[in-house]
């Protein structure tokens, strides 16, 4: 078994589902994975890690945002690939987003995988999560947690492979459950539904 | 009205009465961090209250936009990226169904023609990767139309000088 680095470049790391999501991929290696977050002020030390460690394997674990690779971790890959690195590990993705439709993730693992091409590393696996953002406040979690554990195996074993998981629901449920999951969060904060779906932005 | 984003300075470019220039790589504007405070706190507004706060009225106010910038990985480079990520307050956090996707409910968004000018040294993989992006954008930013042009780093200067001549009138 090779040993393995997982880089969490979500904005919110300490507090994200990527976090969550990681840490059931962590202990599929018990103590031969190493997890960071990617932050502003962590590139070098992240880069220097990985040039100490000789890792096999380089998982970024990431949410969909706008569309693409979050601003942190094209600022990190940036970076990388400025980084004379000798031994390089085979990068996999774990990738989230809110939508129902895994296929919403697919332009951020294309560029991932541009970036793997043209910086000289192998790509590996891919873990294409949708409703990534409900999905841990329900039942559905577990079907996901093994999804992960399949993922983290794949890798363990150097057999690369795709996986994909979405709510085994209808897109219609999906909906109704999306609109409770930001209606009881609004809640929380003491907002109601009317005032989260305003139609004014800065108050215009 | 009309606004421009770009990553470089370009001079023949200026804020007029009906135009918004925007060099964002000459201004201060932080990641987002993905606290949903937009969606779920003060919604409609960015609880960040730097310089993004007054460009993601006038995304949304805009029916004409042109966007220059540089690609990375068949990506838009740091500075737009980071705009567009900052701009999710002129969404909600409720979801629809468009084109038989789910996408985020707009706030007030008028729909926009785009121009979009990637430059940079750009492979042919990369071109088709920015391409698909800005049509998941088109959707999530309300492009009723757009083109997508790509340049050099050495006729960027030329080839936003004819397009933003054709896109101002």
């Amino acid at each position: 078994m090779g040993k393995v680095i997982i880089l969490n470049g979500s904005p919110r790391a300490p507090k994200s589902n990527s976090k969550m999501y990681s840490e059931i991929f962590v202990k599929k290696f018990k103590d031969n994975c190493d997890y960071f977050n990617i932050n502003n002020r962590n590139h070098e030390q992240l880069i220097k890690t990985i040039k100490d460690n000789n890792y096999s394997d380089l998982v970024f674990a990431f949410p969909l945002y706008a569309d693409a690779v979050p601003v942190g971790l094209l600022k990190f890959l940036k970076e990388l690939e400025k980084a004379n690195i000798e031994n390089r590990p085979t990068i996999s993705i774990m990738i989230n987003c809110g939508f129902y439709e895994p296929k919403q993730n697919d332009i951020a693992i294309r560029i991932m995988k541009v970036f793997a091409k043209k910086t000289g590393y192998k790509y590996g696996s891919t873990l294409k999560i949708a409703s990534g953002e409900g999905t841990p406040s329900t039942f559905f979690k577990y079907f996901l947690f093994r999804k992960i554990k399949k993922f983290a195996i794949s890798i363990r074993n150097k057999k690369y492979q795709d996986f994909v998981y979405t709510m085994p629901i209808s897109r219609k449920l999906f909906l109704k459950a999306s609109t409770i999951y930001w209606t009881r969060y609004g809640k929380r904060n003491g907002i109601s539904k009317k005032e989260m779906s305003t139609m004014l932005i800065e108050d215009k | 009205m009309k606004l421009v984003l770009c990553d470089k300075e370009f001079d023949f470019i200026k804020s007029e009465k009906d135009i918004n220039y925007f060099n964002l790589s000459a201004m201060k504007i932080s990641n987002c961090v993905g606290c949903f405070g937009c969606w779920t706190k003060t919604p409609g507004k960015c609880v960040i209250r730097d310089e993004a706060v007054k460009i993601y009225p006038l995304i949304a106010q805009s029916e004409k936009v042109l966007y220059i910038s540089h690609i990375v990985y068949g990506s838009y480079d740091v500075a737009l990226k980071t705009m567009f990520e900052r701009a999710i307050p002129i969404q909600q956090a409720f979801i629809r169904i468009l084109d038989n996707e789910t996408h985020h409910v707009q706030r007030n968004v008028i729909e926009k023609d785009a121009t979009i000018i990637g430059y940079g040294n750009i492979s042919d993989e990369e071109k088709e990767i920015f391409k698909e992006l800005v049509s998941r954008n088109a959707k999530n930013m309300n492009f009723k139309k757009y083109n997508v042009i790509f340049a050099t780093i050495e006729n960027v200067d030329e080839i936003v000088k004819k397009e933003f001549e054709k896109w101002e009138k």
